[in-house]
Parts: structure tokens; sequence; C-alpha cells
């Protein structure tokens, strides 16, 4: 499968199209239209990049939801059960295209990229090493959490001996520890390597926009454009 | 050296601790998808439990920008992971003030500290940003699709845009509990243990 | 050239001063060893060459720091960074990006080089060290002995002079330490400066050109290369320091053995006065299902990482766990104390049949990061914590039985590393526990730290309970194992009497 590898730039308004359109309510065939290819595009992605798993999890969820929404639920359907359906779906269909394509975005790109693309659009350096820190930090923090849990487990003190305040204080306190440490000797192995010179940070990765990028781009412009002037110019 | 600025550590720590935040705000993130009512609760849940890693930030911040950037982050990712841009001047703004506020006492004046941070939890309403934004014209296509305006009713009640101020408070009022909360934490442990 | 004369230095509220009147010159293209015993201060003379004291560690300094004619207070961290470079102890915490390459790029962004420089610096890293499959990967994804080898290459990417390692092994096997020597030969060939802290000795004796011992914040001997290799093993127990020609005495009983490949025959072990172990298989990639989970057995056992359908483990002693990287050690202790779920383990001891959520209350593991498994504010909680019914009483007993009296109310995370160890045992001890497990206690401790571990474990063993310790330091095994468990590839390699 041919890889289309997009600028961080490209995903960024990728981002920032799709949340914009699940910000307002679809009602015409057209909307809706929109809404599905604009969700389809990054499954598509996702495929391309051979994450078919995820890609066949979203895509049966998504088309859940709107079969639902669409068939099973009419103004006659009342009572707790149906409001509650109602409610997932509505979530469902209304955000999914947005966390489909962070989903994507997230996966597919490099810290490294997501820095220098920061760079390029002038984000000041403070912002751009903390979020790289801050990228850094997930997978440990669910490393040390993993390893809390075991002695947890071990120690037969999971639920805490059923007070809600000791399961948050167990968790908490090991893992904040843990991270404190951690983050010391982070700065310390970062700044010996010179982090924080007042130099200009350069990057070993080269962006460029590709062919792909635009195309891409003007996919998402054209969705947004037609989506406003469907919605509010009728 | 000028020791105003801020330095590449700082740099580290405020990320370190925003990565913290956001965990305890995805874990909340996740009891909310049990029940929608869940989702309201999240005022008082992500101020009370995020207190302890914030508590622990605010020992080791010394100098103004570091709440500020922490905000901004928090506003980067809501926005990345997919939450929409529409909560960010909040955030930003209410990590700006927490700042200041904090900055008057020298960030070691805990009243100050406890506003500040009260102030800071402000952010947590944010999330509810999208779906007010959203709920408004959600209801109107379902009224339009012919439900009935008082099932709408019902399945809105949570949230709309008058809840939001008393959720504003609240979060406000959790947020300045939480700041005790997480003092008398970090100086059970972190203070005892001599790491702060 | 690197002058370091007549310094002080207090760390900020320590009480105990970190270096008394220190004054060590260091040529070019040296090699130097630093050891002595944990707190000697030997990490605190690696943090005065590479800047971190005055510049990041916040203490009372007096005396002066010179590198290649720069003085250090003077120096801002980021010009240093061309100059001086430091691999740290932890793999783990001391990487920045998520990704190797950016890993090795790192310091070369900081620093602002052009990107075409830094892909070729890359480029002829990767070549020089072998790295070309590790490159592209996701650095969580790599053991400890590659991370280590990723920071080497970041450090090296700088091209600095002068190269520090603050004790760069205590988290890797025989196997990784190889490599890491052949990375410091390398760079002793391009005649850089080297300055290495370390507990390890053995694996350095033929790089270094002068060993530095240090003793409360002072040296109190130096040798040279020809003294240092004919140290006597009684000289390096005066020191306190570990022996160094371990390869000829242990290497070759263990380590031929561990990568050799087959197995070898086992002693017997009786039935009676045993742990039996049986059905211990695991797969971290188990067959997918749609409804029913399959049980993990012996039929389909040929892919699975863990797969010992039998074992007897001598009851009442400490058998020592060895066997390469990635044989499954890990793996094995989990399965034991019932942290893996899907593990099928049934231990028999004494006639009783545990299996399931039950094996957590049989078993007992001490973490290799034992900062995981403190939870509560004073060392009496935490073992109080432990017991079904509180009874301060025995817990005090557990406490002064570990040497720990005195440190009731301390906070656990406020001791050294060796007495959070002890807490962590006396909470064994307390949960009742009649299997101890430990994943290798003595990493990165020093040779008087592990014989204090090596004699707890015995005396441990003496009172009833069954140890099992996995461990990388052949003389660990020699001070306190009866007998040697080895593992490869998830099977047993042979169980023998030492």
């Amino acid at each position: 499968m041919m890889k289309i590898s997009l600028d961080p730039r490209t995903k960024i308004f990728m981002i920032f199209a799709v949340s914009f359109i699940v910000m307002v309510n679809a009602v015409t065939p057209l909307e809706w239209g929109i809404r599905i290819i604009i969700t389809l595009i990054p499954i598509i992605l996702m495929i391309t990049e051979g994450k078919f798993a995820s890609a066949f999890r979203f895509s049966v969820l998504y088309a859940a939801a709107l079969l639902l929404l669409k068939f099973f639920i009419s103004s006659e359907s009342t009572g707790f059960i149906s409001a509650i359906l109602v409610g997932y779906c509505g979530i469902v269909a209304q955000f999914m295209p947005a966390m489909i394509t962070a989903w994507y975005v997230i996966r597919t790109t490099k810290i490294g990229e997501f820095m220098s693309a920061m760079q390029k659009m002038h984000v000041p350096d403070g912002i751009s090493v903390s979020l790289a820190v801050v990228m850094r930090f997930f997978p440990t923090i669910k490393e040390e959490y993993g390893s809390v849990c075991d002695a947890m487990k071990m120690r037969g003190i999971t639920f805490g001996g059923g007070k809600v305040t000791k399961m948050i204080e167990y968790r908490m306190i090991p893992l904040l520890f843990s991270c404190v440490s951690i983050g010391e000797e982070l700065s310390s192995a970062a700044v010996t390597r010179g982090l924080g010179a007042p130099v200009k940070r350069t990057s070993a990765y080269e962006l460029r926009m590709k062919s792909s990028d635009l195309i891409m781009i003007s996919i998402f412009m054209i969705c947004v454009i037609l989506f406003i002037s469907a919605k509010y110019f009728g | 050296m000028n020791d105003n600025k801020l330095k590449a550590k700082d740099f580290i720590t405020v990320g370190i601790f925003t990565a913290l935040l956001f965990v305890v705000e995805f874990a909340c993130g996740i009891l909310g998808f049990i029940h929608p009512y869940i989702v309201a609760s999240y005022v008082v849940m992500i101020p009370l439990v995020g207190s302890i890693p914030m508590m622990l930030f605010y020992t080791k911040i010394e100098k103004f920008g570091m709440i500020t950037i922490m905000s901004v982050l928090l506003a980067i990712i809501m926005f990345v992971t997919g939450m929409g841009w529409l909560g960010a001047p909040l955030i930003i703004a209410a990590g700006v003030i927490a700042d200041l506020i904090a900055k008057k006492g020298d960030y070691k004046s805990f009243k100050l500290i406890s506003i500040s941070h009260g102030i800071f939890c402000l952010w947590v309403c944010a999330n509810y940003f999208p779906v007010i934004v959203t709920a408004e014209s959600y209801r109107k296509s379902l009224i339009d699709g012919g439900y009935s305006a008082e099932y709408c009713e019902n399945l809105f009640r949570a949230i709309n845009s008058k809840t939001i101020a008393a959720l504003l408070v609240l979060c406000f009022i959790f947020g300045v509990i939480g700041a005790y909360v997480g003092k008398s934490i970090v100086k059970k442990h972190f203070e005892k243990a001599g790491i702060v | 050239m690197i002058e370091i004369n007549n310094v002080n230095y207090t760390y900020k509220g320590s009480s105990d001063s970190g270096l008394h009147d220190l004054t060590l010159h260091i040529k070019d293209d040296e090699t130097i060893l630093l050891c002595g015993a944990s707190g000697c201060g030997k990490t605190t003379v690696t943090r005065l060459i590479n800047g971190l004291i005055p510049h990041y560690y916040n203490g009372e300094l007096s005396g002066n720091v010179t590198v290649n004619g720069k003085n250090i207070a003077h120096t801002e961290l980021y010009d240093l960074a061309g100059i001086v470079g430091t691999v740290f102890q932890n793999p783990r915490s001391q990487f920045f990006a998520v990704d190797t390459d950016g890993e090795i790029t790192f310091g070369t962004e900081n620093i602002g080089l052009p990107p075409d420089e830094i892909i070729r610096r890359k480029e002829n890293i990767s070549e020089e060290m072998g790295l070309s499959p590790l490159l592209g990967k996701s650095l969580f994804a790599l053991s400890g002995g590659e991370k280590q080898k990723i920071a080497c290459a970041s450090v090296s990417a700088l091209m600095p002079d002068i190269i520090i390692l603050d004790e760069p092994s205590s988290n890797l096997d025989w196997k990784a330490i190889g490599e890491l020597k052949n990375v410091i030969r390398g760079w002793k060939e391009k005649g850089k400066t080297i300055i290495i802290s370390e507990h390890r000795l053995w694996y350095l004796k033929d790089l270094v050109d002068r060993v530095i011992f240090m003793q409360g914040g002072c040296i109190s001997h130096e040798w040279n290369k020809e003294e240092f290799m004919h140290l006597s093993c009684d000289d390096l127990k005066k020191h306190g320091l570990r022996p160094i020609n371990i390869e000829e005495k242990y290497i070759r009983e263990f380590g031929s053995v561990i990568f050799s490949s087959g197995t070898q025959a086992s002693d017997t072990i009786s039935s009676e006065n045993s742990i039996q172990i049986k059905e211990l298989f695991f797969t971290y990639d188990p067959p997918k299902y749609l409804i029913r989970k399959k049980k993990l057995s012996a039929e389909n056992s040929a892919n699975y990482t863990l797969s010992i359908p039998e074992i007897n483990i001598p009851a009442g002693n400490v058998t020592g766990l060895i066997g390469k990287n990635g044989a499954g050690k890990s793996t094995f202790l989990r399965c034991l104390c019932g942290l893996e779920k899907d593990c099928p383990v049934k231990i028999t001891v004494g006639g009783i049949t545990v299996s399931g959520k039950k094996i957590l209350k049989k078993c007992y593991m001490v973490m290799q990061d034992v900062n995981h498994q403190l939870f509560t504010d004073s060392v009496e909680a935490e073992v109080l914590l432990s017991m079904n019914t509180e009874n301060k009483a025995k817990a005090r007993e557990f406490i002064k039985l570990l040497g720990l009296a005195g440190y009731e109310q301390t906070h656990p995370m406020a001791l050294s590393g060796g007495q959070k160890q002890r807490v962590a045992i006396a909470s064994a001890l307390a949960a009742d526990a009649d299997i101890l497990l430990f994943d290798e206690p003595t990493s990165g401790l020093d040779h008087a730290h592990m014989e204090t571990v090596g004699e707890l474990l015995r005396d441990l063993a003496k009172s009833g309970k069954t140890v099992i310790v996995s461990t990388h330091d052949p003389e660990l095994i020699s001070i306190c194992c009866q007998y040697v468990l080895c593992l490869e590839k998830g099977r047993v390699k042979y169980l023998r009497k030492v």
C-alpha cells in the first residue's frame, strides 16, 4: 500500500477544519454527505498507513451510530434507554470525525516533525519544548502507572480498602514520585546536550509542502466552504 | 545571568505536570462515557484530583510564565485530541490570570496560590464548550426532525448555556478547596520525604 | 585538559558535604575511572565537569574548575554541550525524544547545526556503532541496553572532546555491558577524554589509564593501570570495591553456559521440601479469540514466551535466576506472583495448591524499581498496610528485623535505595508471603550494599521463606544462592546446586 505522508501543518489544518464542521449540526443530506466525507478521508489515510484494525473499528462505530440515529430512533421513542441511546449516538455521530482525525494525526506524526512544524509556524521555543516533553511523558506515565498497579495488586490494595480517597492516593503518590525523579534526570540529560541554547533550533526533518498536502488542504477547504454555504446561505 | 527568564529546566517541569494533569482529565473523561451526567461532575473531580499534581507543581514555580505555558499546552492538547478550539481563549485567559495572581504572592503565599488554582481550574469548563455550542443547534435539529420539545429538554437539561455559569462557579470553588486538599497531600508526602 | 582545584561543595539542604578540598587534573586522551562506595562523591565530581554544578544543582561551591581552558562557573551549560558529553545511569529517564532518530539528533538540533550536517553525523554514528537495526523505532520498545546505546550515540553526535559516563552499566546485562565496552573503546581510539564513574569494574579494567578511589568526598587513593590490574581480591574488598577479575571467575562459569545453546543436565530436586510449580505458561501474543478465551496449555506452548510445564524449586533456599536479557526472567517472576492473569500456573506449597488470584497472597515480589511499591507516608504505615489485621507490635518486630528501627515514622521515600528495598521486604513479611521474589535487587549497588542484600536473602531463606532472585551479578549468586535456575527463551535450561 502506498503511504501518503502529509506535512504536520496539513494535519493541523485537517483537525482545524474537521473540528469546525463538527461544531455545527448537519440536517440536509448534503451536509451529512460532507461530514461523512471528512470522516472517510482520515479512515482511508489510516488504511494507507497499515492501521487496518483501528480503521475498521472506527468505521463500524461511526456507521452504527449513524444507522441507529437514522432508522431506529424516531420521534416516538421515549423513555430512559432511548434517551441514553440518542445521547450516545448523537455524541458519536457528532464528534467521531474529530476524534478519528485526531487519532490519525497523533499516531502518524513524529515529535521531531511536529516540533519543526511548530517552529515554522513561529511558535515560541518554550512552548514547543514543553509540548515535546508532554508527548514524551504520556508513554512514561503509562509505564509507571502499570508498575504501580502491579504493586497495588500484590498488596491487595487496588481498591484502596473501599475508600475512593485512598484509591486515588495510592495511585497518585508513587506515580508522582517517579515522574518527578524521572523529570529530574531528563532535565539534566537535556541541558547537558544543549537544550536552551540561545540559538535557533534546527531540525533534521525538512518540511516541505508536497502535492499531496495541497490536494488534502484543498479538499478540506472545499468541504468547509460547501458546508458553510449550505448551512447559512441555503 | 538573567534569572527572570524561564530556562530549559522550567519548560521540562511544565511539560511533565501538564502531562500528569491531562492524564487526570483523560481518566475522568473515560468515566464520562459511562453516563453523560457524569460529564457534569468534571467540575468537581478534575479540580480535586488534579490538585495533587498541581500543588506539587506550584512548589516548583519561581518565575512568571509557567502556568501560562501550561494553559497554552492544555489548549493545544485539547485541540489536537479533537475537542475543538472554542475553549482555548478561556483556558489561556484562566492560565494568565492564575499566573498573575500567584505571582503577586511571589508563588509563595498560599492564600493567593489557592485563588490562583481556583481560577486556573476554570479551564475544565472548556470541556463543555463544544457540547454547549453544538447542543443548541443539535436540539434544534432534533426538534426539526420531529422530536417533542419536552423530550429534548430532558436530554439537554444538564448541559446548556445557563448551567455553564453555575459550572464555572463550581470549578472555582472546588479549585480553591482542591488547593487545600492538594496542599495537605504535598505536605503529608512530598515535604515529609524531603522532595520539595 | 580538566583541572579541578581545591573544590569544596555542599548540596543545598543537605547537611553532609559532598566534596572536601578536592583537586584532580585530567590530561587530554586520558580514561579515568572513578570508584568508591555509594555517596562517596564520584557523581558529584562528574557534575563539576559537565557543569550541572553550579548551573543546575543548587549548593555551595568554592574552588575552581576549568575544562579546556574554560572556567565552568562562567560558562553556560549550552556552551559546554559541544565540549563535554554525559551518559547517565538510567536509560529509561534520560531520553528526550520518543523515537531513536530524534534522540540521536536531539543535541545537534539544540545547538543549531544545519540539517544536512545533522543527517551526516547521524549516518556516520549509526554506521560506526552499528545502530541501523534500531533506527526508526520507538524508544519505548527498546531494551535497556539498546536505550543506553542510543544515549551514547546522542552524546557522540555532538562530538565532544570529553565524555562522562555516570554508572552507565547499572541497568544492563552482560551482553549489553560488552557492547557498552566497545563503544567506550571506540571513543578511546578516537582520542576522547573519558571519565567513568562506576561500581562494576571488570569490564573497564583494560580500558582505563588511571583509577581514582574516593571516600567521603575526598580522593583517598589513586592507581595507574598496572597497579589496578594487579589489585588482589582482598585489596578490593578492603576498599569495598567489586572484583575486577570477575570474568575469569564467573562469566566462564555462568556466562558460557548462558550463551551456549541447548539444555543442560539439571540436578534432580525431590518434590519433598520443595515448591512445586506447574503449568507456567505465558505468551505476550495470545491467540485471537472471539467468545471464549483459550486457556494457555502445554499443547500449544511451542511459541509461548514462557513455557515451563513443571519445576520444583527447593523450599527454604535462595535460588538465583539467571539468563540473557529477554530470556523471560521478569516474565517468570511476574507469572509466579500472579500478576499475569492469563498464566494458568499452579503452585503447591506444603501440600496446598493455589492458583489464580490466591497466588498473590502466597508470593510477593520486590520490584526492580522499588519506588513503585511504596504507598504510605511512614515505614510503619507501609508495613501495617500489608497486614490482614493491623498489629502494631508485630509490625515493629518486622521493622526491627530488617534493621529499620528508628525509622518507623520516616517517609519511605526519604530513605536510601537499600533501605527502601528493606521496607518492601518488611511489607512482604507482613503480608505473610511464603515465596519472596526479587527482580534484580543489586543492580547499581556498591559492593558493601550488595553483600548486605545477599546476607539478607540468606537470612530470609533460613527463616523458612523460599527466595527466588533474578540477577546479572554473579557475585550475588556466590554470596547467597544455593541453587541456580537458568532460563533460555522462556524454557528451563538447567536448575543446579551451586
